[in-house]
């Protein structure tokens, strides 16, 4: 009778025993501490931070026991199980050892009963973790129920062993009877408890990291390319609308070096795109490039504009440019009434470096462009000294032959000069280009005289094609140069174009088959043609070169059909 | 008189050459020569004073072809180009006579003037011309020109008809010298008549009198005379 009440109160005790054991766990799991506990572990350092926990509290569960008999009740097995279920069956041991020995230090009839108990518990904790390792289920040693079970078998493996080991006997069987059962529900419910902590904790963290993955992929999926087109008031104020529908902030600014481009939320009627910067702030922000945030309290926040600003708070991001250097800055702010959240803090930074590297690209696109208008230039002005000069000895060597042959020929020379030259557009009609071609070609006819023949295989329906001027041109100037020039034999050149599906295919073969890849600077002609086209259409198409040593070269330029319609 | 070759692969560029050459009358012109390997030939068989040349040429172009003549040949040349300013610098500073194209007659009678005055152009022709080893053999064979790579080359020697470039697949004759391919190839000299591919030799036999034979990986047999045998040696590292 006596000791039946001894029993629930000995429950009692261990469960509030359990309260403090779990409330200092909840504390430590706020803790980095807590981290590598959050997932069954197998790297060193992990295994270390294991064994220091859980090691602590094994120790903080005997001394929160109660004296029985000579003997503690006690909550130190959740600590050396869950030891060795988190970190393996070495941590287990050293948890086991580690509060075995310290139990074994306050002496006490049942001492070395104890002590020997704790480490085999430990290897239990231990011996799971393994098992579920090598079956590739280490998520099940997360669950409340598997650390309710495995603690409950340590537990009476516990028992066992104390009445085994503990003398005397009847001592140890009186004790055994007085608290097994008290011992074995609160360990048990103690370790499925903390296990859940971990799970909780765990939980939480997946949740924020969540949602902070879709709120960014959103604001980039959306924002996406706006920038890219020019760091202006327009997409500055489409961008900031953007971000603050996706982060629900109070109001999202975007601003340059000197003035905001766009303004979105909360104080739109005050701040105004085109107004300088006056905030101290951002003017912190770009001069230092640096993140600022004023929280309205340890950092005051005050609207620069008006006191009756609503706005409280404010978080204001460099936005970067090449090489690091500031060129503006993304501000997020909450009202007054709201506080910062840290989802929000954390997600503008990462918004700012989205939108730094959408500008960089803006820039490299709109440096491509201007080069690729270059590129047209030099082409024009391109007129190969030596293509002049052979044409102009070729004229005199024939006016001396044949003065009507001649006077043809200054016909082509001057159609040929008059079509480099005065290409205002980018764009040129297939006929256009082959006129082209087809004056040079025949001033070359004429120099080369019967080491070169020429053939044009072009249906009329595609000559109303349009294409980027001078994309013709060059490639045949190359096969007459490194082409037919070296040969020591007579050679022809083909011109010929297709159209399939929806791609328009113009082919340059020459019999020479001498084609060598150039590098970058050295074969402009073709090298420009093709960056040109891959710049506006997309690396689907371009130039391609295909080679027979000695016996052809085959040059092809690819280019999408449906630019018919395209403005210049 | 003077004997004169023009060689220039444009037609158009060779007959107003031969033009204005016809105004001349102490000016005799040999003949016309399309391509540089044929220009050589032309050259050492021709024997012409003064040569036109034009340096932009298929395959080896007039500046290669200058330093492939053989010295006992050389003529009096006189450079042609349309354009090429790398190479009117070169000539501008060694003093060497050039024309551009189109030919202004008034440039072309000084030319001839200093020719006939007998001012002998400066030796230096091989200063201007790229001496690098060379990487392919002008070769004649029947009617065809050609260039044979230096690798394919088994071995060169000298006979009646010229010097005979033999390889695995084909045989031409070059206007080369023996010297020449010497110094500007890494073909060995193995006899008074003979250079070889140290890369095609599959043995060398010697013999009993001191002087050897090498047998070239296709399987033609060459003399290797005693003189050379040693030097040869030495090159491959035999000893």
């Amino acid at each position: 009778m006596f000791a039946q009440i001894n029993h629930i109160a000995l429950v009692g005790a261990l469960l509030q025993q359990m309260c403090v054991y779990l409330v200092v766990a909840y504390l430590l799991s706020k803790t980095p501490l807590f981290a590598p506990l959050m997932q069954v572990t197998v790297r060193l350092p992990g295994r270390l931070v294991c064994y220091l926990v859980f090691s602590g509290f094994c120790i903080m569960g005997t001394y929160l026991g109660f004296q029985v008999d000579d003997a503690i009740a006690n909550t130190r097995a959740i600590g050396a199980v869950l030891g060795g279920m988190m970190g393996g069956p070495l941590v287990g041991l050293a948890v086991g050892l580690t509060g075995g020995l310290h139990r074994y230090s306050l002496g006490g009839f049942s001492a070395t009963a104890c002590a020997v108990s704790t480490v085999t518990e430990g290897l239990i904790g231990g011996v799971l973790h393994l098992y579920m390792l090598r079956r590739g289920k280490a998520y099940l040693l997360l669950d409340p129920a598997i650390a309710f079970g495995i603690t409950l078998v340590a537990e009476l493996c516990q028992m066992t062993i104390i009445l085994l080991l503990a003398k005397p006997a009847e001592q140890a069987a009186h004790l055994v009877a007085q608290i097994a059962l008290p011992m074995v529900l609160t360990n048990s419910l103690g370790a499925a408890l903390f296990m859940r902590l971990i799970l909780d904790r765990k939980e939480t963290l997946e949740k924020y990291s969540i949602a902070f993955s879709a709120k960014a992929l959103r604001i980039a999926e959306r924002s996406v390319g706006v920038l890219v087109n020019g760091f202006n008031a327009h997409n500055c104020a489409q961008v900031a609308g953007i971000i603050r529908e996706e982060t629900g902030v109070g109001a999202v600014a975007i601003t340059d070096r000197e003035k905001v481009l766009g303004f979105g939320g909360v104080g739109a009627d005050h701040h105004l795109p085109g107004m300088a910067i006056s905030s101290a702030h951002t003017l912190r922000a770009i001069s230092h490039n640096e993140v600022v945030y004023a929280d309205g309290a340890a950092l005051p926040y005050g609207c620069s504009v008006t006191k009756d600003c609503k706005l409280g708070s404010c978080l204001v991001i460099p936005l970067r440019g090449a090489e690091n250097q500031v060129i503006g800055t993304i501000k997020l702010y909450e009202p007054k009434t709201k506080f910062f959240s840290s989802l929000n803090r954390t997600l503008g930074e990462g918004i700012a470096r989205l939108l730094s590297s959408q500008l960089l690209s803006g820039r490299i696109e709109e440096q491509q462009r201007l080069l690729a208008q270059a590129e047209i230039k030099l082409l024009q002005a391109q007129i190969n000294p030596h293509f002049l000069f052979n044409a102009l000895n070729t004229l005199a060597a024939v006016i001396r032959r044949n003065p009507e042959s001649a006077r043809q020929l200054v016909q082509y020379l001057s159609t040929f000069f008059r079509k480099s030259l005065k290409r205002t557009s980018n764009d040129a009609t297939l006929q256009d280009e082959i006129e082209h071609v087809d004056a040079y070609l025949h001033i070359e006819l004429a120099r080369f005289a019967d080491r070169l023949q020429v053939s044009f295989d072009v249906p009329d329906d595609l000559l109303e094609l349009r294409l980027p001027a001078f994309s013709l041109q060059p490639i045949v100037e190359n096969a007459i140069k490194h082409g037919i020039s070296q040969l020591l034999e007579p050679g022809t050149i083909v011109i010929s174009a297709r159209r399939s599906h929806e791609v328009l295919t113009i082919t340059v073969q020459d019999s020479a088959g001498l084609y060598q890849p150039q590098p970058e600077s050295d074969g402009l002609g073709l090298n420009l043609v093709n960056r040109r086209i891959k710049l506006r259409y997309g690396e689907a198409y371009g130039v391609t070169v295909s080679c027979e040593r000695e016996r052809f070269t085959r040059v092809a330029i690819a280019l999408p059909l449906e630019n018919e319609a395209l403005p210049c | 008189m003077l004997t004169a070759l023009i060689i220039d692969d444009e037609a158009p560029s060779r007959e107003e050459l031969r033009a204005l050459l016809a105004l001349e009358a102490d000016i005799e012109v040999l003949g016309e020569c399309a391509n540089a390997i044929e220009g050589l030939a032309a050259i050492h068989r021709l024997r012409p004073q003064v040569v036109f040349l034009d340096i932009q040429m298929p395959r080896l172009s007039g500046l290669e072809m200058a330093s492939l003549i053989d010295p006992a040949a050389m003529p009096h040349i006189v450079f042609v180009t349309a354009f090429d300013e790398h190479a009117l610098k070169a000539f501008e500073e060694h003093a060497t006579d050039y024309l551009l194209k189109p030919i202004e007659p008034q440039r072309l009678a000084k030319t001839l003037n200093w020719l006939r005055s007998g001012v002998r152009q400066a030796s230096t022709l091989p200063a201007l011309s790229s001496m690098e080893p060379l990487r392919q053999i002008p070769c004649i064979s029947r009617s065809k020109i050609y260039l044979l790579s230096l690798a394919e080359v088994e071995y060169v020697h000298t006979d009646l008809a010229g010097v005979q470039v033999v390889s695995a697949e084909r045989n031409g004759v070059t206007e080369l010298t023996l010297k020449t391919l010497q110094e500007r190839t890494p073909l060995l000299r193995c006899h008074r008549q003979y250079l070889v591919n140290t890369d095609q030799i599959a043995e060398i036999e010697l013999l009993d009198n001191g002087a050897a034979e090498i047998l070239t990986r296709s399987g033609k047999r060459l003399p290797v005379s005693r003189r050379y045998l040693r030097e040869m040696k030495d090159r491959l590292l035999i000893s």
